[in-house]
């Protein structure tokens, strides 16, 4: 009997630095891929959460009878039916932030805010159901701007003083005495905007108890269903390996579906109530604004020293951020956004204080970026205007101060491959910066740069970022890759699919891979922080190398000859000393499972980078294992009379050490920008007197269309890093950082002013147009006095 | 009772007047493939094709296309072989979550059956109802291009 033998596509051997297509392409195009919004069984039930409708105040009784004599409902939840035990996502830095009960019992600090749930036999009925929840408050007076909730005598959202759940100072070298010796100091005030991941597919999950089991399974729309595993299990207060989650294929995250929601919770323990029946709960898309997570408003404040040559001398300032109703990342999304610019600059002085803080406002957590977009616009703008302070061109600037390959930042983060230089001078040579940047102002065009940095992983899961996988050969040849990884669209079972396809020597389209279930995959804190491709591709690269070892030793065994000198590439088992082939990987793997050998293949890996995670009492910590770099150009022209601003192109480059896949490296570059174009133009969550998202639909919280989108042009800057699997580095987040601010400083360099707050409207453009033409003359009015007298 | 047409197939239901298309679709029928992100006619990632046009069965009615033939992206590809627009978008890696890409390839086909040489200017006003929030648009508008090159000359084969 022979074993059918598996047809694989010889196009994708050596799969690594080709764009092969993704591995899920054919099931999104012809939509039968499933994501959670499609999961459904028989007998499902539609759960709602049921939401203060108030931002302030103490429940003082929820009467759920009318509800629940309601024909079609079947189970409903408050607070009395759970632990009460609060869950948070900064427990290992920051435990005293641990401040969201998954149902709240005695206070609501948000219009959203949970303190139930309904599960009915459909949607009408849950919805007839909620109405008939009847909820008294003792209301409290609400605080919705950051800065009057910092006052004395502000409404008391938690515990912390004047409303600040964390402060967190960091301080190095000397910033007065630095500033003192400076030649130019300038000030600069910096407003962002709240924003909104706003992915498509809407936060969703299945639960299900089994009851006679006591066992939970969810099947979610999850970045990290490791995590969300870790707080289920902790809010119902069951064993982790009780807990399953799945998670199915994912419509988008952005850092919106990194943590476990009420919602989840909810959907579990309903489905006990019900005797075990499936519950789907899914936000509609004023529940996704209103309740789910957001990004961050800030308020940066920032005060630089620089020598007449461009030395950078010190940094000092405040970030404020509206953290809304609960921390969630909050505090190391605040951590993150002072202390990236050690990634950027060679800086010795640097003092800047964060302060997170609460508002009776939608829960501000991670978005693509985690701090960095609202600093990236602050400190590139004011580097720019540094640069120009003293006469510098700002490229020059940049170059003067930025950080090298293989050096230690004064926090103590080793950079090893560094290629911002290279990025730098690659992205100004195609834009032609020399010839454009000043030389264009006749024309109303302008240049600006932003340069930018990232960590791959953060070292924010417990003491550990390890990831797991696990590769599987089986007799017929076929490749089975679990990895715990979480694919939410940016095609990391594509990337990894290469690395493993690479490592065993096969081609890709032998691959199939399993990704993000925690009973079955290995384990894997998520994606976030832009870790997949470097720390899960490592484990990857360890699990193929292993099962390349196990098929090895067998064909050794068979032609007597040393497993060290055979090596499997291009479908082929070879002996390195004389690149003669001695079989094919299918008949290796038919001699394997022979039955004189009977050899399973299964090949394990795990990594965890040597890092060590930031000591927020000294601000010092080497947290990734490899530094990404990047440099931005974007090119405008402003129509001084309607304040319109177009950008005729831009220019990323891009250090990724190596491009795994180049095609969904660029559309991770592409896909950046488009967010970075909508948060630079368009984007503004912005509530009412009640703490409401004022805009909380698409039809007035306005993303980025097709229309508009400016050409890119990607430039791969591969260093590739010994680290990284195959040299590769993360990339998923650094080309949102610069955007808004390379955009800002070329319309400066277009128009000669400066827009310090997020968004860039025609409105402030034309406003700030009139503000420097009067200012240009009463100059010139004092001048002309001047000489007069 | 209604007749549906859905993908050259006919579907018996009994439905109410307020019945939505895409509930029907995903609820009655299982077509999943259809998503929405709004319900409210701002995303486009409900779109079908019905009568040469993109559709937003979001806020149609059920009854009310019960005379008409509607395609879904469940409808495009011929067993393993996939229309060109689905091809395309795997071929340029238009493709990234891929929740509004249903939506969006029904837009695209809409607009290359009536014209496979869109301009640049002709693509913004035909995917300007449905949004994208991973790719950034230029890899799907590159992968329109190409499928409309593809369908003119398979127009061009057929006719000879």
């Amino acid at each position: 009997m022979t074993t059918p033998r598996h047809t694989f596509n010889k196009a994708y051997v050596n799969p690594v630095g080709k764009s092969v297509p993704r591995i899920d392409g054919k099931g999104i195009v012809t939509g039968q891929t499933k994501y959670a919004f499609d999961v459904s069984f028989p007998n499902m039930l539609v759960g709602k959460m049921i939401r203060s409708t108030i931002p302030h105040g103490r429940i003082l009784s929820i009467d759920t009878s009318k509800a629940e004599a309601l024909p079609g409902v079947r189970a409903i939840i408050t607070a009395k039916d759970t632990h009460n035990i609060k869950f948070g996502s900064n427990e290992y830095f920051f435990p005293h932030t641990i401040d969201q009960m998954a149902i709240e019992s005695e206070k609501v600090r948000y219009v959203g805010d949970e303190i139930g749930a309904i599960a009915a036999v459909d949607e009408e009925t849950a919805d007839a159901a909620l109405k008939l929840i009847d909820v008294k408050y003792e209301e409290l007076p609400a605080v919705v701007d950051v800065l009057e909730a910092m006052k004395p005598g502000a409404p008391q959202i938690h515990e912390s003083r004047n409303n600040i759940a964390v402060i967190l100072p960091v301080n190095f070298g000397n910033a007065d005495r630095a500033l003192k010796e400076s030649d130019y100091v300038r000030e600069d005030l910096f407003y962002t905007p709240a924003a909104h991941m706003a992915a498509l597919e809407p936060h969703v999950c299945v639960g299900q108890w089994e009851t006679f089991s006591n066992k939970i399974t969810l099947w979610a729309s999850s970045q990290a269903p490791f995590k969300c595993r870790e707080a289920l299990a902790k809010t119902l207060k069951m064993d982790l390996n009780d807990v399953r989650v799945i998670k199915m294929a994912v419509g988008g995250g952005f850092g919106g579906k990194l943590e476990m929601l009420p919602m989840d919770f909810a959907a579990c323990l309903l489905s006990k109530k019900a005797g075990g029946l499936p519950v789907k709960i899914c936000c509609n898309r004023e529940e996704e604004f209103l309740a789910t997570r957001r990004k961050h408003g800030m308020i940066y404040k920032i005060k630089s020293g620089v020598k007449k040559d461009g030395t950078l001398m010190a940094i000092t300032g405040e970030v404020i951020a509206d953290g809304g109703a609960y921390c969630s990342y909050g505090p190391t999304v605040i951590a993150a956004a002072i202390m990236r610019i050690f990634m950027l600059y060679k800086i010795q002085h640097f003092r800047v204080t964060g302060y997170r803080v609460y508002t009776n406002t939608p829960i501000s957590g991670a978005m693509r970026g985690f701090g960095g977009v609202q600093a990236g616009f602050a400190i590139e703008s004011h580097m720019d205007m540094l640069a120009e302070g003293i006469g510098m061109d700002p490229v020059e600037f940049r170059l003067k101060n930025i950080t090298t390959p293989n050096m230690v930042t004064i926090n103590k983060m080793v950079l090893t491959t560094n290629g911002l230089k290279e990025c730098i001078d690659k992205a100004i040579e195609s834009c032609e910066w020399k010839k454009k940047h000043g030389k264009q102002k006749d024309i109303c065009r302008g240049i600006g740069i932003g340069i930018a940095a990232d960590v791959m992983g953060s070292k924010m899961y417990k003491s550990h970022e390890s990831a797991g996988s696990i590769v599987k050969v089986e007799e017929d040849g076929s490749v089975y890759l679990f990895t715990g990884a979480a694919d939410t669209g940016q095609g990391s079972n594509t990337a990894l699919s290469q690395i493993a396809a690479q490592e065993l020597g096969v081609s890709y389209s032998r691959i199939r891979c399993k990704s993000g279930d925690t009973e079955i995959t290995p384990f894997d804190t998520g994606s976030f922080a832009s870790r997949v491709t470097f720390i899960s591709g490592n484990a990857t690269l360890l699990a193929a190398r292993d099962a390349k070892k196990q098929v090895l030793n067998v064909v050794a065994e068979e032609f007597k000859l040393n497993a060290e000198d055979l090596d499997i590439m291009a479908e082929e088992v070879i002996n390195k000393k004389d690149k003669s082939i001695i079989t094919s990987f299918d008949k290796a793997l038919e001699l394997c499972y022979a039955f004189n050998y009977g050899r399973q293949i299964i090949g394990r890996g795990s990594y965890n980078p040597k890092t060590t995670p930031i000591d927020f009492r000294t601000g010092e910590g080497n947290v990734s294992g490899s530094y990404g770099f990047e440099a931005q150009i974007a090119e405008v022209e402003v129509n001084k009379e309607t304040g319109e601003v177009k950008i005729l192109k831009m220019w990323d480059a891009h250090d990724i050490g190596k491009a795994i896949n180049p095609q969904s490296a660029e559309a991770q570059i592409e896909g950046s920008l488009a967010m970075g174009i909508g948060y630079t133009f368009l984007e503004n969550l912005h509530f009412d007197k009640k703490g409401r998202p004022a805009n909380g639909n698409f039809a007035n919280y306005r993303l980025p269309r097709g229309f508009g989108m400016p050409p890119i042009e990607c430039i791969m800057v591969e260093t590739n890093d010994p680290e990284g699997p195959f040299g590769a580095k993360g990339m998923g987040e650094a080309a949102l950082l610069p955007t808004s601010a390379a955009i800002a400083n070329a319309i400066f360099d277009a128009v000669g002013i400066r827009i310090k707050e997020l968004p860039i409207t025609p409105a402030k453009i034309i406003k700030a147009l009139k503000e420097k033409e009067v200012n240009e003359k009463n100059q010139q009015q004092h001048l002309t006095e001047a000489k007069t007298l | 009772m209604t007749t549906l047409t859905i993908n050259n197939k006919k579907y018996d239901l009994d439905l109410k007047g307020h019945e939505i298309l895409l509930e029907v679709l995903r609820n009655n029928l299982g077509f999943t493939g259809t998503k929405t992100a709004c319900e409210e006619s701002e995303c486009g990632t409900c779109c079908v094709n019905i009568g040469g046009k993109s559709i937003l069965s979001c806020i149609t009615l059920a009854c009310d296309v019960a005379d008409k033939a509607i395609t879904t992206i469940e409808g495009l590809a011929d067993g393993e072989k996939l229309h060109p627009v689905q091809q395309a978008y795997i071929d340029h890696g238009a493709v990234q979550c891929g929740f509004c890409i249903p939506g969006l390839i029904m837009s695209s086909k809409a607009l290359l059956e009536k014209n496979p040489e869109p301009t640049r200017e002709e693509i913004d006003y035909a995917l300007d109802g449905n949004l994208c929030r991973c790719a950034g648009y230029l890899k799907i508008y590159e992968a329109v291009i190409h499928a409309g090159k593809e369908m003119k000359q398979l127009a061009g084969t057929n006719k000879n």
